[in-house]
Protein backbone atom coordinates (compact mmCIF):
# COMPACT_ATOMS: atom_id res chain seq x y z
CA UNK A 1 0.00 0.00 0.00
CA UNK A 2 2.78 2.50 0.84
CA UNK A 3 4.57 1.80 -2.57
CA UNK A 4 1.36 2.50 -3.94
CA UNK A 5 0.89 5.44 -2.40
CA UNK A 6 4.62 6.93 -3.32
CA UNK A 7 4.01 6.03 -7.00
CA UNK A 8 0.86 7.01 -7.51
CA UNK A 9 1.94 10.66 -5.68
CA UNK A 10 5.61 11.03 -7.68
CA UNK A 11 3.48 10.00 -10.90
CA UNK A 12 0.98 12.86 -9.91
CA UNK A 13 3.71 15.25 -8.83
CA UNK A 14 5.23 14.59 -12.74
CA UNK A 15 1.95 14.91 -14.02
CA UNK A 16 1.41 18.20 -12.78
CA UNK A 17 5.04 19.76 -13.07
CA UNK A 18 4.92 18.43 -16.50
CA UNK A 19 1.35 20.02 -17.38
CA UNK A 20 2.62 23.12 -15.59
CA UNK A 21 5.44 22.88 -17.66
CA UNK A 22 2.99 23.38 -20.75
CA UNK A 23 2.25 26.52 -20.41
CA UNK A 24 5.38 27.99 -19.04
CA UNK A 25 7.78 27.71 -22.12
CA UNK A 26 7.87 29.65 -25.07
CA UNK A 27 9.40 26.51 -27.30
CA UNK A 28 6.25 25.23 -28.71
CA UNK A 29 7.70 21.69 -29.72
CA UNK A 30 9.17 21.88 -26.10
CA UNK A 31 5.27 22.68 -24.82
CA UNK A 32 4.20 19.42 -26.74
CA UNK A 33 6.77 17.12 -25.42
CA UNK A 34 5.95 18.40 -22.14
CA UNK A 35 2.20 17.22 -22.31
CA UNK A 36 3.40 13.85 -23.64
CA UNK A 37 5.22 13.39 -20.73
CA UNK A 38 2.44 14.75 -18.70
CA UNK A 39 0.13 12.15 -20.39
CA UNK A 40 2.45 9.70 -19.74
CA UNK A 41 2.64 10.05 -16.11
CA UNK A 42 -0.78 9.95 -16.02
CA UNK A 43 -0.79 6.77 -17.87
CA UNK A 44 1.79 5.33 -15.29
CA UNK A 45 -0.96 6.61 -12.38
CA UNK A 46 -3.20 4.57 -14.19
CA UNK A 47 -0.85 1.64 -13.60
CA UNK A 48 0.28 2.32 -10.75
CA UNK A 49 -3.41 1.78 -9.70
CA UNK A 50 -3.41 -1.84 -11.13
CA UNK A 51 -5.63 -0.25 -13.56
CA UNK A 52 -3.31 -2.20 -16.39
CA UNK A 53 -5.00 -2.11 -19.79
CA UNK A 54 -6.33 1.65 -19.54
CA UNK A 55 -2.22 2.66 -18.34
CA UNK A 56 -1.07 0.83 -21.42
CA UNK A 57 -3.78 2.33 -23.56
CA UNK A 58 -3.19 6.01 -22.44
CA UNK A 59 0.63 5.71 -22.98
CA UNK A 60 -0.17 3.88 -26.29
CA UNK A 61 -2.74 6.87 -27.18
CA UNK A 62 -1.12 10.09 -25.53
CA UNK A 63 2.42 9.00 -27.62
CA UNK A 64 0.61 9.19 -31.11
CA UNK A 65 -1.31 11.98 -30.33
CA UNK A 66 1.06 14.07 -28.86
CA UNK A 67 3.60 13.44 -31.83
CA UNK A 68 0.55 15.18 -34.23
CA UNK A 69 0.23 17.41 -31.95
CA UNK A 70 4.41 18.34 -32.18
CA UNK A 71 3.82 18.78 -35.76
CA UNK A 72 0.83 20.66 -36.06
CA UNK A 73 2.37 22.76 -33.61
CA UNK A 74 5.52 23.47 -36.25
CA UNK A 75 3.59 23.82 -38.91
CA UNK A 76 1.00 26.38 -37.71
CA UNK A 77 3.01 28.93 -34.76
CA UNK A 78 4.01 32.09 -35.83
CA UNK A 79 7.52 31.22 -33.48
CA UNK A 80 7.74 27.08 -33.10
CA UNK A 81 11.24 27.19 -31.57
CA UNK A 82 10.09 29.88 -28.75
CA UNK A 83 13.50 32.03 -30.19
CA UNK A 84 11.71 35.49 -30.33
CA UNK A 85 10.14 35.15 -26.90
CA UNK A 86 6.65 36.11 -27.47
CA UNK A 87 4.35 36.19 -25.22
CA UNK A 88 0.88 34.25 -26.61
CA UNK A 89 -1.29 34.68 -23.51
CA UNK A 90 -3.74 37.19 -22.45
CA UNK A 91 -6.11 37.57 -19.57
CA UNK A 92 -3.34 35.99 -17.37
CA UNK A 93 -4.95 37.11 -13.88
CA UNK A 94 -8.49 35.91 -14.21
CA UNK A 95 -6.98 32.86 -15.65
CA UNK A 96 -5.24 31.91 -12.66
CA UNK A 97 -8.32 32.87 -11.02
CA UNK A 98 -10.44 30.61 -12.70
CA UNK A 99 -7.85 27.80 -12.33
CA UNK A 100 -7.25 28.42 -9.02
CA UNK A 101 -11.17 28.24 -8.25
CA UNK A 102 -11.70 25.20 -10.13
CA UNK A 103 -8.57 23.14 -8.48
CA UNK A 104 -9.49 24.64 -4.92
CA UNK A 105 -13.25 23.75 -5.19
CA UNK A 106 -12.33 20.36 -6.76
CA UNK A 107 -10.22 19.49 -3.90
CA UNK A 108 -12.27 20.63 -1.28
CA UNK A 109 -14.82 18.48 -2.89
CA UNK A 110 -12.23 15.34 -2.66
CA UNK A 111 -11.11 16.13 1.17
CA UNK A 112 -14.61 17.04 2.75
CA UNK A 113 -16.81 14.34 0.63
CA UNK A 114 -17.61 10.74 2.35
CA UNK A 115 -16.36 8.40 -0.20
CA UNK A 116 -17.48 4.78 1.92
CA UNK A 117 -15.93 2.34 2.15
CA UNK A 118 -12.44 1.49 -0.10
CA UNK A 119 -11.99 -1.86 -1.96
CA UNK A 120 -8.31 -2.34 -1.02
CA UNK A 121 -8.30 -5.77 -3.65
CA UNK A 122 -8.46 -4.87 -7.46
CA UNK A 123 -9.18 -7.63 -10.36
CA UNK A 124 -6.06 -9.08 -11.45
CA UNK A 125 -5.39 -7.59 -15.19
CA UNK A 126 -6.27 -10.33 -17.01
CA UNK A 127 -9.85 -10.55 -15.23
CA UNK A 128 -10.43 -6.60 -15.91
CA UNK A 129 -9.56 -6.94 -19.67
CA UNK A 130 -11.94 -9.99 -19.99
CA UNK A 131 -14.96 -8.04 -17.69
CA UNK A 132 -14.17 -4.64 -19.79
CA UNK A 133 -14.73 -6.65 -23.13
CA UNK A 134 -17.39 -8.12 -22.07
CA UNK A 135 -18.99 -5.03 -20.23
CA UNK A 136 -18.39 -3.13 -24.12
CA UNK A 137 -20.30 -6.27 -26.31
CA UNK A 138 -22.92 -5.98 -23.37
CA UNK A 139 -24.61 -3.75 -21.54
CA UNK A 140 -22.29 -0.57 -22.87
CA UNK A 141 -22.65 -1.82 -26.66
CA UNK A 142 -24.69 0.87 -27.03
CA UNK A 143 -22.17 3.30 -25.62
CA UNK A 144 -19.54 1.74 -27.36
CA UNK A 145 -21.54 1.97 -30.85
CA UNK A 146 -21.75 5.69 -30.50
CA UNK A 147 -18.87 6.27 -29.72
CA UNK A 148 -17.44 4.11 -32.98
CA UNK A 149 -20.03 6.49 -34.81
CA UNK A 150 -19.33 9.63 -33.09
CA UNK A 151 -15.18 8.98 -34.19
CA UNK A 152 -16.41 8.33 -38.07
CA UNK A 153 -18.32 11.86 -38.25
CA UNK A 154 -15.42 13.18 -36.56
CA UNK A 155 -13.14 12.34 -38.78
CA UNK A 156 -15.16 12.93 -41.92
CA UNK A 157 -16.40 16.80 -40.70
CA UNK A 158 -12.63 17.02 -39.97
CA UNK A 159 -11.32 15.99 -43.21
CA UNK A 160 -14.18 17.91 -44.71
CA UNK A 161 -13.58 21.31 -42.93
CA UNK A 162 -9.90 20.78 -43.37
CA UNK A 163 -9.75 20.41 -47.17
CA UNK A 164 -10.15 23.37 -49.43
CA UNK A 165 -13.19 24.29 -50.99
CA UNK A 166 -13.60 24.21 -54.43
CA UNK A 167 -15.95 25.66 -57.31
CA UNK A 168 -16.57 26.13 -60.40
CA UNK A 169 -15.09 28.05 -62.96
CA UNK A 170 -17.27 29.77 -65.50
CA UNK A 171 -15.18 27.28 -68.25
CA UNK A 172 -16.01 24.50 -66.02
CA UNK A 173 -12.82 23.85 -64.96
CA UNK A 174 -12.32 23.51 -61.24
CA UNK A 175 -10.63 26.39 -58.82
CA UNK A 176 -9.90 26.74 -55.04
CA UNK A 177 -11.59 29.31 -53.81
CA UNK A 178 -10.04 31.31 -50.13
CA UNK B 1 -6.09 2.99 1.11
CA UNK B 2 -8.18 6.58 1.36
CA UNK B 3 -4.48 8.23 1.21
CA UNK B 4 -4.19 6.49 -2.47
CA UNK B 5 -7.31 7.59 -3.65
CA UNK B 6 -6.81 11.06 -2.11
CA UNK B 7 -3.79 11.29 -3.69
CA UNK B 8 -5.18 10.53 -7.02
CA UNK B 9 -8.37 13.06 -6.57
CA UNK B 10 -6.23 15.69 -5.77
CA UNK B 11 -3.67 15.41 -9.10
CA UNK B 12 -6.96 15.61 -10.99
CA UNK B 13 -8.15 18.51 -9.13
CA UNK B 14 -4.55 20.35 -10.27
CA UNK B 15 -4.23 18.63 -13.49
CA UNK B 16 -8.25 20.34 -13.90
CA UNK B 17 -6.74 23.52 -12.24
CA UNK B 18 -3.59 23.97 -15.17
CA UNK B 19 -5.91 23.13 -17.92
CA UNK B 20 -8.53 25.61 -16.96
CA UNK B 21 -5.87 28.25 -16.67
CA UNK B 22 -4.13 27.09 -20.03
CA UNK B 23 -7.84 27.16 -21.93
CA UNK B 24 -8.05 30.39 -20.97
CA UNK B 25 -4.98 32.58 -21.12
CA UNK B 26 -3.30 31.10 -24.42
CA UNK B 27 -3.76 32.97 -27.93
CA UNK B 28 -3.41 29.78 -29.76
CA UNK B 29 -5.68 27.60 -31.07
CA UNK B 30 -3.02 24.27 -30.30
CA UNK B 31 -1.99 25.76 -27.18
CA UNK B 32 -5.92 26.57 -26.01
CA UNK B 33 -6.16 22.04 -27.32
CA UNK B 34 -3.50 21.33 -25.06
CA UNK B 35 -5.12 23.06 -22.10
CA UNK B 36 -8.77 21.04 -22.92
CA UNK B 37 -6.31 17.95 -23.10
CA UNK B 38 -5.21 18.53 -19.59
CA UNK B 39 -8.49 19.09 -18.17
CA UNK B 40 -9.87 16.04 -19.61
CA UNK B 41 -6.41 14.15 -18.03
CA UNK B 42 -7.85 15.19 -14.68
CA UNK B 43 -11.17 13.69 -15.29
CA UNK B 44 -9.47 10.21 -16.50
CA UNK B 45 -7.30 10.74 -13.48
CA UNK B 46 -10.75 10.92 -10.86
CA UNK B 47 -12.56 8.26 -12.65
CA UNK B 48 -9.80 5.59 -12.68
CA UNK B 49 -9.26 6.02 -8.86
CA UNK B 50 -13.32 6.08 -8.47
CA UNK B 51 -13.26 2.89 -10.58
CA UNK B 52 -10.02 1.22 -8.41
CA UNK B 53 -10.90 2.21 -5.08
CA UNK B 54 -15.11 3.01 -5.20
CA UNK B 55 -16.22 0.46 -7.25
CA UNK B 56 -13.56 -2.25 -8.47
CA UNK B 57 -16.67 -4.66 -9.21
CA UNK B 58 -18.90 -2.33 -11.71
CA UNK B 59 -17.19 -1.92 -15.11
CA UNK B 60 -19.06 0.95 -16.27
CA UNK B 61 -16.29 2.77 -14.76
CA UNK B 62 -13.74 1.73 -17.07
CA UNK B 63 -16.25 2.53 -20.15
CA UNK B 64 -16.94 5.80 -19.24
CA UNK B 65 -12.87 6.07 -19.19
CA UNK B 66 -12.43 4.93 -22.75
CA UNK B 67 -15.47 7.14 -23.60
CA UNK B 68 -13.02 9.77 -22.35
CA UNK B 69 -10.33 9.00 -24.07
CA UNK B 70 -12.94 8.89 -27.05
CA UNK B 71 -13.30 12.50 -26.97
CA UNK B 72 -10.17 13.49 -26.03
CA UNK B 73 -8.86 12.26 -29.52
CA UNK B 74 -12.03 13.87 -31.10
CA UNK B 75 -11.48 16.96 -29.95
CA UNK B 76 -8.40 16.98 -31.71
CA UNK B 77 -8.69 15.90 -34.85
CA UNK B 78 -11.59 17.99 -35.57
CA UNK B 79 -9.58 21.33 -33.57
CA UNK B 80 -7.47 20.17 -35.78
CA UNK B 81 -9.06 20.28 -38.45
CA UNK B 82 -10.75 23.93 -37.79
CA UNK B 83 -6.71 24.85 -37.27
CA UNK B 84 -6.56 23.95 -41.03
CA UNK B 85 -9.15 26.01 -42.31
CA UNK B 86 -8.42 29.09 -40.04
CA UNK B 87 -4.75 28.90 -41.35
CA UNK B 88 -5.84 28.88 -44.68
CA UNK B 89 -8.18 31.37 -44.50
CA UNK B 90 -6.69 33.80 -42.70
CA UNK B 91 -2.87 32.54 -42.55
CA UNK B 92 -2.77 32.18 -38.65
CA UNK B 93 -4.34 29.95 -36.00
CA UNK B 94 -4.43 33.61 -33.34
CA UNK B 95 -7.80 33.27 -31.56
CA UNK B 96 -7.25 37.00 -30.89
CA UNK B 97 -7.77 37.87 -34.54
CA UNK B 98 -11.00 35.65 -35.00
CA UNK B 99 -13.17 38.16 -33.76
CA UNK B 100 -15.14 38.22 -36.91
CA UNK B 101 -16.43 34.42 -35.57
CA UNK B 102 -18.74 36.98 -32.89
CA UNK B 103 -22.37 36.53 -33.87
Amino acid sequence: MYAQAFFVAAFGLAAIGFGVAVFRTSSMVRSALALLFSQTAVGCMFLAMQTEFLGVLQIMMMATEMSIMTIFMVMFMMDPGGLGGMDMSHQKRFSIGAGLSAAGAAIAVALLADWGPITAEAPDAAMQTRELGIEMLGRSMLIFETAAVTILTAMIAATAVAIPAHTLADNGNKEVSE
Amino acid sequence: MITVLLLALVTGAILFGVGVYGALSQTNLVMIMMGVELILAGALVNLVAFWRFLHPESYSGQMFVLVVMTVMALEMAVGFGVAIARFRAKGSVEMEEAGDLKG
